[in-house]
């Protein structure tokens, strides 16, 4: 221990004291010559020939000196210094090189750093639950739904009977109305199985989390608040543990109180996005009825036991499914699928976030390489400086050492800078993501990420200082010294050469990227939506059950609320329904019966509610028969709208119109639904690639508490949004509204994945552009001017400006011309990235390969432009005379 | 033996550890001891001796100390470390072992060709 001590006292003395130490040294070798010669004048030595002789034994001093240093082991930091010194002069005699090798690397280093936040925090960084990677997501699965939510006495079965979880919880979203303490305000609420929290790992800060008596049918009156609720709502007083509050405008005991943190894991069936946005949970009633197997809303999790697979957890509930199957042959057709919740919460976006780290990778790379290039050029302009060194001793690996470390000092203050652009960059990023992009409250700049923007900075700094150091210092002093050569040769300018191929061809993937994504987002926005999104304002409405107690009531306030706000000023048509176009809703009804046909006819379907002007006011248009009316009351035959892809995939060939279907296992006249009219098809999302067949029930027949209403209007947008809520007040004002928006807004949203994507791409290729267009023109100006002279000759010799010209762009353009082609076959293997995010485009779309081969082509001309004016204007008589 | 500077490579750092166990000692006296007791035929040439020194300072297995000798000058001053001390011993012990095998080696070429 003491001699570990030792050595690093030492260490650091000789690092330090270093005049010190050295002094010591000079003082020991001077007493070592002193004894010596004192002993060979005692031999009988003349005191002259004595000092002689001692200094000839001692050998070469300075020799002796360096060895002892060498053994100091201080020798490769302080070598390191005087280097690191000796780049930083170099560097700042060059400033404008300087400059732009630092602001391209900075550049390009704070775009991976800001793109690899969002890869650490969405990919990287497990989930912020208790042992994250045994949590799964279970879902049904049917051959034409590929997932869908659990019915809940599935889940109880599922709960009662498996073996390979240590807990299991399920959740379903159901918003409610908290009065009574401020402003009425929806909540985002979910009702949630005993135990939910458990499963997650995640216990109240206060409180308790429900149990089975919270789950018995019809108690339920029990709530746990978020701790953003908490404190915004209720000031964050301990005390309400126990106080009751009112949702829907009934009693509910709060029992719990979560921690700030407490993230909401995503569901899919009306979906919250993961993150912190739940307000308040309350105990799902799961009812006395056991047979009750029909309609499917709630997502399931599971913990698995320490030690069970995933393969063995879904043999496990396959198994169970059987069970159910066996005692309830109505739930037939289905499958039971586990998948990890961490794939589940990222799946979507994983492709997304590699593609963007893949074009940042190749922009880094980029500037690498133009990094490279300039410092080819620079050493060409050193060869004197290096030829100067070596012919003073310094050796090659020395040399070598020497400007690799002024490359590395390029890269790290390339790094610096590009760490305090990231700070801005993950901002922006943050701020651009899609709308319900998983994860976003978790991408930050942290340790991980300076770590990561070191590494590269240092990697890259090695990367694109290797080559030119290397060849720099190869150099032939003969030459370089007689100052005839003053550049480092065709080796040199073949180099230079591939670099900018290199370039071109990776600058050529992204430009071929960002084409592909703006030939999709074109496509989507040419693509007709199906309905008109312009001047709707929309907004979600739930009636509380404690006032809006049976169907009548509520169909009489949505008629009532449609009727006003129909002939309120500057509105032409007023309408609700189960869901928006674009949000992604997913109610299903499928294996309705369809008259005519046999009862295992296949059939399947979205399934919605409208009232009759819904159609109008969203601008979807009637394509047949009517839309729903007034008149179609409970008491009258039910009816329905559907879609065309419907009428297609089931009335091929004919009108279906006046057509019947049926939910009924057995069909009496009255459960016939009739077939009204059918509407123009509206895609699921923008970029779906087809429209599920889908129908609408009458909202005045079949009746919901919760639905949106959509007002298309002619005024100005604030004055409609006033008159809005002017109207709904007027009609009951302790009515939350929620979810105010345009429908312009949401439409909007739907693209703003593929915007995102596109918007990132552009701004890495129009850099990576700009860099390349650099380096050709870097390349063809170094080559013009080192071949003045022969241009003046061959001028002298009769050739035209025009021909000079030609060459020169012609060379430059064969560059690129390599280049783009090597750059369209990566771009088709990167395209398998891209696949997954584009429309209407397949990655080898010839379109954008010429376009992109094109604009490659004609910039590399244009770099060319100038240095070939350059030569064009070379003037004989100078070359003569300087030959 | 033609030239008696030539050393055993590796074998330096032994040689100076051994004559430091005895009382410390500055280089010049190192190397003259080394020399005398190995009856001139070790010569240890002084552009080893102080990397060796500082090596050997550097390892923590000597300490070094200014004093001023009986002439007056001033001269550094090696000592044994006690990790010097359990060093010497290891590298005895190799030594003995190396010299062994060499030994063994060249007797059972000379008998092998006599």
């Amino acid at each position: 221990m003491k001699r570990r001590f030792d050595i690093l006292r030492l260490r650091v003395r000789s690092l330090f004291r270093r005049g010190r130490v050295e002094r010591d040294l000079d003082k020991e070798l001077a007493f070592h010559l002193a004894q010596q010669t004192e002993e060979n004048i005692a031999r009988g030595m003349s005191p002259r020939a004595a000092r002689d002789t001692a200094r000839r034994a001692l050998g070469g001093y300075t020799q002796i000196q360096e060895e002892c240093r060498d053994m100091r082991r201080t020798n490769f930091i302080e070598t390191l210094a005087a280097d690191v010194r000796y780049a930083l002069r170099s560097l700042r005699r060059t400033p404008a090189f300087t400059a732009i090798v630092v602001l391209t690397l900075a550049l390009s280093i704070g775009a991976n750093s800001a793109i690899f936040s969002a890869i650490q925090g969405v990919l990287l960084r497990p989930l912020p639950y208790p042992q994250p990677d045994r949590l799964v997501r279970f879902y049904f699965q049917s051959d034409t739904q590929p997932k869908f939510p659990l019915n809940p006495n599935d889940f109880l079965d599922f709960r009662q009977r498996n073996g390979a979880f240590e807990s299991v919880g399920a959740i379903s979203r159901r918003d409610v109305q908290l009065s009574g303490a401020g402003e009425p305000v929806m909540l985002t609420s979910f009702r949630v199985s005993a135990g939910y929290f458990h499963t997650l790992g995640l216990s109240p800060a206060r409180g308790r989390e429900f149990d089975a008596g919270d789950e018995r049918h019809g108690q339920g009156r029990s709530a746990i608040l978020s701790d953003r609720l908490w404190r915004t709502r209720f000031s964050a007083d301990p005390a309400i543990l126990g106080r009751t509050i009112t949702l829907d405008q009934e009693p509910f005991a709060v029992v719990g109180i979560m921690p700030p943190g407490a993230v909401h894991p995503g569901n899919n069936f009306h979906a919250v996005a993961d993150g912190e946005n739940v307000d308040v949970w309350c105990p799902f009633d799961f009812g006395d009825d056991p047979n009750d197997r029909g309609s499917h809303y709630l997502d399931g999790f599971g913990r698995l036991k320490p030690g069970v697979s995933l393969e063995q957890a879904n043999a496990d509930l396959a198994a169970v499914l059987a069970q159910i199957v066996r005692e309830h042959p109505g739930e037939k057709g289905w499958r039971v699928y586990a998948e990890p919740l961490f794939q589940e919460t990222v799946g979507r976006t994983r492709n997304m976030l590699l593609m963007l780290l893949g074009s940042v990778a190749l922009l880094l790379l980029i500037a690498c390489v133009n990094a490279a290039n300039l410092l080819l050029a620079r050493a060409g302009a050193r060869v004197r400086e290096i030829a100067v060194r070596s012919a003073l001793g310094a050796g090659r690996s020395r040399i070598v050492r020497q400007l690799l470390t002024e490359s590395l000092a390029l890269a790290l203050a390339g790094g610096a800078l590009g760490a305090l652009l990231s700070v801005g960059g993950v901002r922006v990023l943050v701020a651009c993501l899609p709308a319900g992009f998983p994860r976003a409250s978790e991408i930050h700049l942290n340790a991980a990420v300076f770590a990561f923007t070191l590494g590269v900075a240092m990697l890259t700094g090695m990367l694109f200082g290797l080559a030119p150091a290397l060849t720099a210092s190869r150099a032939d002093l003969q030459t370089s010294l007689s100052g005839r050569g003053t550049t480092g040769g065709s080796r040199q300018s073949r180099l230079r050469g591939a670099l900018v191929v290199g370039e071109t061809a990776l600058a050529c993937v992204l430009l071929i990227s960002a084409g592909l994504l703006l030939h999709s987002f074109a496509n989507l926005l040419r693509a007709d939506p199906g309905y008109r999104p312009q001047q709707v304002l929309t907004a979600s409405i739930a009636l509380p059950r404690e006032q809006y107690r049976d169907e009548a009531k509520c169909v009489a306030f949505y008629q009532e609320l449609l009727a006003r706000l129909q002939n309120a000023p500057g509105v032409t048509a007023a309408g609700a329904g189960s869901d928006l176009p674009w949000t992604g809703y997913d109610g299903n009804a499928d294996g309705y019966g369809i008259e005519g046909r046999p009862e295992n006819y296949q059939t399947m379907a979205r399934y919605h509610i409208a009232s009759p002007d819904y159609f109008r006011a969203l601008g979807i248009p009637l394509v047949r028969g009517h839309f729903l009316g007034d008149r179609d009351t409970t008491n009258s035959a039910p009816v329905v709208v559907i879609n065309e892809a419907m009428a297609k995939r089931y009335w091929p060939g004919e009108d279906a119109v006046g057509k019947r279907i049926s939910f009924a296992d057995h069909p009496q006249e009255k459960d016939w639904i009739r077939i009204v009219g059918v509407v123009r098809d509206v895609k699921d999302q923008p970029d779906s690639t087809w429209v599920r067949p889908a129908f609408w029930m009458a909202q005045t027949q079949d009746v919901q508490r919760a639905l949106y209403v959509a007002v298309r209007f002619t005024s100005a947008p604030s004055e409609a949004a006033a008159e809005f809520r002017r109207t709904v007040r007027a009609l009951n004002p302790d009515l939350a509204l929620s979810d105010v928006r345009f429908m312009q807004q949401i439409a909007d949203e739907a693209f703003s994945g593929q915007r995102f994507a596109l918007f990132l791409v552009a701004l890495f290729a129009g850099l990576a552009l700009a860099l390349a267009t650099f380096g050709i023109y870097g390349v063809i100006s170094y080559s013009v001017s080192r071949r003045m002279p022969e241009f003046g000759l061959r001028m002298a010799l009769g050739a035209r400006p025009w021909d000079l010209m030609r060459a020169i762009v012609g060379r430059g353009v064969a560059l690129a011309a390599v280049g783009t082609a090597m750059g369209l076959i990566a771009a088709i293997a990167f395209g398998r990235l891209l696949a997954s995010l584009l429309y209407g485009v397949r990655p080898s779309d010839p379109i954008t390969l010429a376009a992109v081969a094109a604009v490659a082509l004609t910039t590399a001309a244009i770099a060319c432009y100038l240095p070939a004016r350059r030569a064009a204007g070379a003037d004989p008589l100078r070359s003569l005379r300087s030959e | 033996m033609s030239k008696p500077s030539d050393l055993i490579y590796g074998t330096l750092d032994l040689l100076i550890l051994n004559t430091l166990v005895i009382e410390p000692q500055h280089g010049w006296a190192i190397a003259k001891r080394i020399q005398q007791v190995s009856n001139e035929v070790l010569q240890v040439s002084q552009g080893a001796l102080y990397p060796a020194l500082h090596r050997l300072e550097q390892q923590g297995w000597i300490r070094a100390d200014w004093k001023v000798t009986e002439g007056g000058r001033d001269a550094k001053v090696y000592t044994l470390t006690r990790a010097g001390r359990v060093q010497l011993q290891k590298e005895t012990e190799q030594w003995n072992r190396m010299s062994n095998a060499v030994g063994l080696v060249v007797r059972m070429a000379r008998e092998a060709s006599a």
